[in-house]
């Protein structure tokens, strides 16, 4: 479904971030991606959600290749991919509701369509009594289940999330993880970058590891990390 | 032109919020100067048309009976010459009058050597060549002169011209130095609001979903601006008017604007708020052409 091939990326003429990286998330599977600060975890989340092409390499979505991919072409690609970020990049100026509803509202969806599933998400999410309330008013874990809302409102194929847990306190990390569960079990493949190992073996999902910049597999966080590139999972 | 508009950008007035006042600005200078060209040119017709219809004949003879001779003949020679209506010795207190600013308040019968002055209307259909006139002119009556106010009329003319060219030119370059601004503008703006644009396309938002949300915010920057460009524009004009028809029929009151074209200017406002989303369009997608 998605597949990386000896990706390469550089930002300018510095030096790589990511070093010949491959890997495969089947339709429906659930990854952790970790790794300390610095591995490249963020770059290679930015090219999961298509902010950036890789420098080299071959990159793979849903079936067509990324390099034969003109820039119009790339909104409808993104529509597929739900992205949560560390920061949750909520709009300040719009509700819960209003920022949920922005991507049904980029995808073309008629305002009853907006009002019914919006509504049905943020009660999903335990926010139905902050549908209009602004993020300045929200707590972080509020913030980062509107955020989760947001990016699984168009039923994605692909889920990324960015240190989801990262700004929230355990008991809070572990609802959130919860909701990645249950969206995954919906048919969302889902990638979750993550500094928190409790968390990663409590869901007991396969992990890819990144470490300067290479990749490696490990099955649990038990096992020690092995860098090893050209793997897929 | 319009599609699906969603406005995700916030009402913030940083940086943008004197962009209106500036159109409204340079609306301001654009009207008054378009104003003026046009005044100028309509101005210069009515006068122009004025004196067209209308030469003067001078009998320049010290001897005073020479010179009631040679008028009386001049004149017959006038009224007798096709596309002549009319033609009248100018009284010898309208001439004194004439002079009197360069020679003083002085009695009619002061023996001066004045020359006599013949007013001719001319019917405006039959043309009349004046060249010809003028030397049948001097076999009649030697000391006619024929002034049919060319000479110094094509030099007004010629000015009034100049001045419009710089006019229209000052129109262009506030035209100019706008899309100049609203480029600026659009850009700070862009700068400002670069991580919702960033959001929006990570959304699969298009750039020409981007694109209107700036339509719509630089649309009412213009529309402000215009309105109170051409508020201030009209007001002044109308000031202008009133001080004008004070003067009297005369020069200045031949060079202010009338009511039709004042009603010509109220397109202005829509023209700048047209131009004002344009470039801001344009400004718009060329940066966005620039993000993956």
């Amino acid at each position: 479904m998605i597949t990386f091939e000896n990706v390469g990326m550089r930002y300018g003429m510095g030096a790589e971030i990511l070093q010949d990286v491959s890997f495969a998330l089947e339709k429906g599977s659930f990854h952790f991606l970790v790794g300390p600060s610095g591995a490249g975890k963020t770059t290679l989340l930015k090219l999961l959600y298509l902010a950036h092409r890789p420098s080299r390499g071959l990159v793979n979505f849903f079936g067509r290749d990324l390099a034969t991919l003109g820039r119009d072409d790339l909104p409808r690609l993104r529509r597929r991919i739900g992205v949560v970020f560390q920061d949750f990049r909520l709009f300040d100026h719009l509700t819960a509701f209003e920022n949920v509803a922005l991507p049904l509202r980029i995808k073309g969806a008629t305002k009853k369509q907006v009002q019914d599933h919006v509504e049905e998400l943020l009660v999903w999410v335990g926010l139905e009594d902050r549908l209009n309330a602004k993020p300045a008013t929200l707590s972080g874990g509020e913030k980062q289940r509107v955020a989760i809302a947001r990016a699984v409102i168009n039923k994605p194929d692909l889920l990324v999330a960015d240190e989801p847990t990262g700004n929230v306190d355990p008991e809070m990390s572990e609802r959130l993880m919860h909701l990645f569960v249950e969206l995954n079990k919906l048919g969302t493949t889902t990638i979750v970058a993550t500094h928190d190992e409790t968390l990663v073996s409590a869901i007991g999902a396969p992990v890819l590891s990144l470490a300067k910049g290479k990749l490696g597999q490990r099955t649990t966080m038990a096992d020690s990390p092995a860098i090893n590139t050209g793997e897929t999972v | 032109m319009w599609g699906r508009t969603l406005q995700f950008l916030p009402k913030s007035k940083d940086r943008e919020g004197l962009l209106p006042w500036v159109i409204g600005v340079m609306l301001f200078l654009c009207a008054l100067a378009i104003a003026s060209a046009v005044a100028i040119g309509s101005g210069i017709d009515r006068w122009s048309q004025g004196l067209a219809s209308n030469i003067t004949v001078q009998i320049v003879v010290s001897d005073p009976e020479e010179r009631t001779r040679q008028t009386d003949a001049a004149l017959r020679l006038l009224r007798a010459t096709p596309g002549v209506a009319d033609a009248t010795v100018l009284a010898s207190a309208d001439v004194m009058a004439l002079v009197s600013p360069w020679l003083g308040d002085l009695p009619i019968d002061a023996n001066l050597p004045i020359p006599s002055l013949i007013d001719v209307q001319l019917d405006g259909v039959t043309p009349v060549n004046a060249q010809a006139l003028n030397e049948r002119l001097r076999i009649a009556s030697p000391g006619a002169r024929l002034d049919d106010h060319q000479a110094w009329l094509g030099q007004i003319l010629e000015l009034a011209a100049v001045i419009q060219i710089v006019l229209y030119a000052v129109v262009g370059m506030v035209v100019l130095s706008t899309i100049a601004i609203v480029i600026f503008g659009c850009r700070a703006g862009l700068a400002t609001h670069a991580e919702p644009i960033a959001i929006m396309h990570l959304m699969g938002a298009e750039d020409a979903m981007i694109c209107r949300a700036f339509d719509l915010r630089y649309l009412s920057h213009g529309v402000k601006g215009g309105l109170v460009g051409i508020v201030f524009a009209l007001t002044t004009l109308w000031l202008v008017s009133r001080m004008a028809a004070t003067v009297g029929e005369g020069l200045v009151s031949a060079f202010t604007p009338n009511a039709d074209f004042s009603a010509w200017l109220l397109l202005l406002p829509v023209v700048a708020a047209l131009l004002t989303m344009v470039t801001a369009r344009l400004t718009v997608r060329s940066a966005l052409r620039d993000l993956m």
